[in-house]
């Protein structure tokens, strides 16, 4: 069928010979497409992903049973220490780096990134960043499991050069979210389609521009902190050095600063793919989109501003702690109005159960009681008596099980399609879905009881007679059964990369301009890119085309003039431009 | 239902109706199902007056918080199972404008500053220094009070004597992995009286900490007697407790501070007062002795 289009047919630049395709892999990894290196940035994460949910595993195995002494101390912490950087690190936020880096100029209908250089360079710095990690393994390993936070981290109380390479390559790696940063910002500003005025951006773009401005900000505090770090662990510095007159507290301040803005990064990346697949799985537009995009630049500002309630149990002035409560407990507004418009937005609904939005919910479950766990330890007192035992700690795992973990499948599962052209298994999608949110409720459960009773984080062991034996136990096999799950998941993303039923341009029926692209897209994405009316431009065409349809009356026969090789042919089967 | 509302007021309506009756018979359930099944959701019970203001601002926000938890997740599966796919079904498109976000905005930011109020209320109240009690040892000084404790009494200007109710001034020292606490008063034979992870204190009588570190950061928590603390190299930082009744309370540090970190455990023993000059007085012969047990063996190891 021939498609009418209303571009006129491009000049084609013609060459005598087509350049010969290299190495596959050399190709993949020097391809300056925002989509090949988006692809470069799932891979890995999802890599890490399986690294941290088996060292979570060996973690709690050593935390089955008190006194255990399966693993050594030394050992323990180097594994807390991998778990942790590789969980929010390099699989978190590099998660939805890579969906934002791949999703987001198709959302806006760009035909690439603005800065595709520097776009490659950040996956490499983020990449080697690992590496650089990860080596430190061949012969010493950090064994601080968050940060090394000052003093610990000085060479007197650390003396392996594990702390080196962790500084190294979360230098490296946070370097990397800089330069990604600054691309995204720069495609945001520049490369949206006519039309495509702010208010009409998708919510997932609206995520975008806030995970990167709060990436821009954060990370290079984190870079001066680690800089400052190295100079005092290294070369007599004493920034950090109390006894020369530095502050051991300020240390803290840039390290939370950071991990406040990777813990917004998360929970914005995640809110911003589920409120788009909610209303794509609904059939009805989003309940309120001004209100849920306002909200996710206000959990950016506030999640970052509210970092000092890690420091609720620091000497510093009352009347800094009570300006931080009120920030924190602000918090509240904007991550209610985004649930609320959930609920409204399923409200009346036609509700598809698929397999994304099955993994949506099970994020959204997480994600609630995890949030509630954290709107308590925003309250000062509470924090005192919560903070740095396992049932704060808990919420967090929540948060980033539902955000980072169960909104990351969501998302992959929403547009693995048009990466791949794709389906991925829907039931085993659902079985892991299933078994990490069983497995990860009983765990908060379990931890958030332990943590009552004053079990500390960071443990290698707890001791016999101290009432947390049954808690650990039961959240050490709930903590496989999470890591099951993943992997699981994992697998079955990876499976149907490349095995999955092929479907077409636009299996869900969104609303964006993503599904109006091949799948998966050529280079430049769009033959032509379409005019932007509404917020719904998918919509639009696919109403335009229905109008046309209706519209048409069988032609008179016509002598077929043109022959079927013009350039507006070249899509295929492509979608019709209205 | 008034015929003459469009469907879409009326969706709305029993949205709203749904959400605020579930929000109230939740609200009613946690309250009173709180008490009933205290056991493992409390924190160990408070053994001081400032651990049960921290009891309060927890019991609030627990409530406040599992609340709203509930509420929006029953919200939300009720909209699953309602709103099932049927076919030929095409949903309207409804959205919702300024108002309706205002309002929830509003409710929920009345949420937060009720939780403000509350915390800053309970802070206030944990931070004040409560004088020893009848019962308590009284003989101490107070010497002044920095950040994190407030209303300790202060002697008369010019006055040796201590201040009616003055609280126990005690060091706890953290260091890789265990607690020192140095304890108060004048002594011709040995500097001070010290003990190790163990703190001896008497009932009914405030203490007021010292938490200081001599190398990296360690934090101080007893849960039946009080919040953690920091202890910041550099800093000394300040926390008190009084406790009301006779008995032994664990604790831990709960901030990373190297692979032995999880044997930095503390144990606090309330004793009566005549106890616990007993303890001390017992404590500094004992370390006379080993003090000088060490001089001999120098002098033998001169000759």
């Amino acid at each position: 069928m021939t498609t009418p289009t209303i571009t006129e047919p491009r000049p084609e630049l013609v060459t005598r010979e087509v350049p010969r395709k290299g190495i596959a892999w050399i190709e993949a990894a020097s391809n300056g497409d925002h989509k090949a290196v988006a692809k470069l940035y799932l891979g890995t994460a999802g890599t890490f992903l399986a690294v941290a949910a088996l060292l979570f595993g060996l973690t709690r195995l050593q935390l089955i049973v008190p006194d255990n002494t399966m693993i050594q101390p030394e050992i323990f912490y180097r594994l807390l220490s991998g778990m942790q950087a590789s969980a929010i690190l390099f699989f978190a936020v590099p998660l939805f780096c890579g969906l934002i880096s791949y999703i987001v100029p198709l959302q806006i209908g760009a035909r690439g990134v603005a800065l595709p250089r520097l776009h490659q360079v950040s996956y490499w710095l983020y990449a080697v960043g690992a590496l650089t990690f990860f080596a430190g393994y061949l012969y010493a390993a950090s064994e601080n499991p968050l940060a090394p936070f000052a003093p610990l981290a000085y060479e007197e109380y650390s003396v392996t050069n594990g702390v080196d390479a962790w500084m190294a390559g979360a230098g490296l790696t946070v370097l990397g979210f800089l330069c990604w940063a600054i691309n995204m910002i720069v495609t945001l500003h520049t490369r949206r389609a006519p039309g495509m005025a702010w208010r009409r951006a998708p919510i997932f773009t609206w995520a975008a521009a806030a995970i990167s401005y709060v990436l821009f900000v954060v990370s290079p505090v984190f870079l001066a902190g680690l800089t400052m770090l190295m100079v005092d662990r290294r070369f007599d510095g004493h920034f950090f050095d109390a006894l020369e007159g530095g502050s051991p507290l300020l240390f803290e301040h840039l390290a939370w600063f950071f991990f406040a803005g990777v813990h917004a990064v998360i929970l914005i990346g995640a809110m911003g793919a589920i409120s788009e697949i909610v209303p794509t799985f609904a059939r009805k537009p989003l309940f309120s989109r001004g209100a849920v995009a306002g909200s996710l630049v206000a959990i950016a500002v506030l999640g970052v501003l509210a970092y000092m309630q890690n420091l609720y149990t620091a000497p510093l002035a009352w009347g800094v702690q009570y300006a931080t409560m009120v920030v924190a407990l602000a918090l509240l507004v904007p991550v209610g109005l985004v649930l609320f418009n959930w609920v409204a937005t399923l409200w009346d609904g036609s509700i598809a159960a698929r397999a994304p939005l099955a993994l949506a919910v099970a994020g959204i479950v997480l994600l609630v009681i995890g949030l509630a766990g954290e709107l308590m330890t925003a309250v000062m007192p509470v924090a005192w008596q919560l903070e740095n035992t396992t049932a704060a700690q808990a919420d967090t795992i929540l948060v980033v099980l539902g955000g980072g973990v169960l909104g990351g499948f969501a998302a992959l599962h929403y547009w693995l399609p048009k990466i791949t052209g794709r389906a991925v298994g829907e039931g085993l999608a659902k079985a892991a879905a299933g078994l990490i949110v069983a497995g990860a409720l009983v765990f908060f459960v379990c931890m958030t009881f332990a943590g009552l009773e004053g079990q500390p984080v960071d443990v290698y062991r707890f001791y016999e007679g101290t009432g947390v034996s049954a808690y650990n136990l039961i959240a050490s096999i709930a903590a496989f059964v999470i890591a099951i799950g993943v992997l699981l998941e994992l697998g079955n993303l990876a499976y149907s990369y490349g095995n999955g039923r092929r479907v077409g341009h636009d299996p869900w029926g969104g609303s964006t301009l993503e599904w109006f692209a091949l799948s998966p897209p050529p280079p430049h994405n769009f033959d032509a890119v379409p005019d932007v009316r509404s917020a719904e431009p998918m919509r639009d065409i696919r109403e335009a085309v229905r109008a046309r349809e209706r519209a048409y009356a069988p032609p008179k026969p016509l002598p077929r003039s043109e022959p079927a090789a013009s350039g507006a042919d070249r899509a295929g089967d492509g979608p019709s431009v209205a | 239902m008034a015929p003459a509302l469009s469907p879409s007021k009326t969706r709305t309506r029993v949205l709203r109706r749904a959400l605020s009756t579930g929000a109230l018979a939740l609200g009613i359930c946690a309250a009173l199902a709180a008490p009933a099944v205290a056991n493992p959701i409390a924190p160990d019970p408070a053994h001081s007056p400032n651990a049960e203001d921290i009891r309060v601002a927890y019991w609030v926000t627990l409530i406040v918080a599992a609340a709203l938890a509930v509420v929006f997740l029953g919200a939300l599966f009720v909209a699953l199972r309602r709103f099932r796919e049927r076919r030929g079904a095409s949903p309207r498109r409804v959205t919702g404008g300024t108002g309706i976000t205002l309002r929830v905005a509003g409710a929920l930011g009345l949420v937060a500053v009720a939780l403000f109020v509350v915390g800053v209320l309970t802070t206030e109240s944990a931070r004040k220094l409560e004088p020893s009690g009848p019962d308590g040892l009284t003989a101490a000084t107070a010497r002044h009070a920095q950040v994190g404790v407030k209303d300790v009494p202060q002697p008369e200007p010019g006055s040796d004597e201590p201040a009616e109710g003055a609280p126990l001034v005690i060091n706890a020292v953290g260091q890789q992995w265990m607690w020192r606490f140095e304890y108060p008063g004048e002594r011709e034979d040995i500097a001070e009286v010290f003990s190790y992870n163990e703190l001896v204190v008497p009932v009914d009588t405030a203490v007021l900490l010292n938490v200081r570190t001599v190398d990296v950061l360690h934090r101080w928590f007893v849960p039946a007697l009080g919040g953690q603390v920091d202890a910041v190299p550099g800093t000394t930082t300040q926390t008190w407790f009084k406790a009301d009744e006779v008995g032994r309370y664990p604790g831990a540090s709960t901030m990373y501070s190297g692979t032995g970190f999880p044997a930095m455990r503390i144990w606090v023993r309330v004793v009566e007062p005549e106890e616990y000059e007993q303890y001390i007085e017992q404590r500094a012969n004992d370390l006379t002795e080993a003090q000088g047990a060490v001089e001999e063996q120098n002098r033998e190891a001169e000759e």
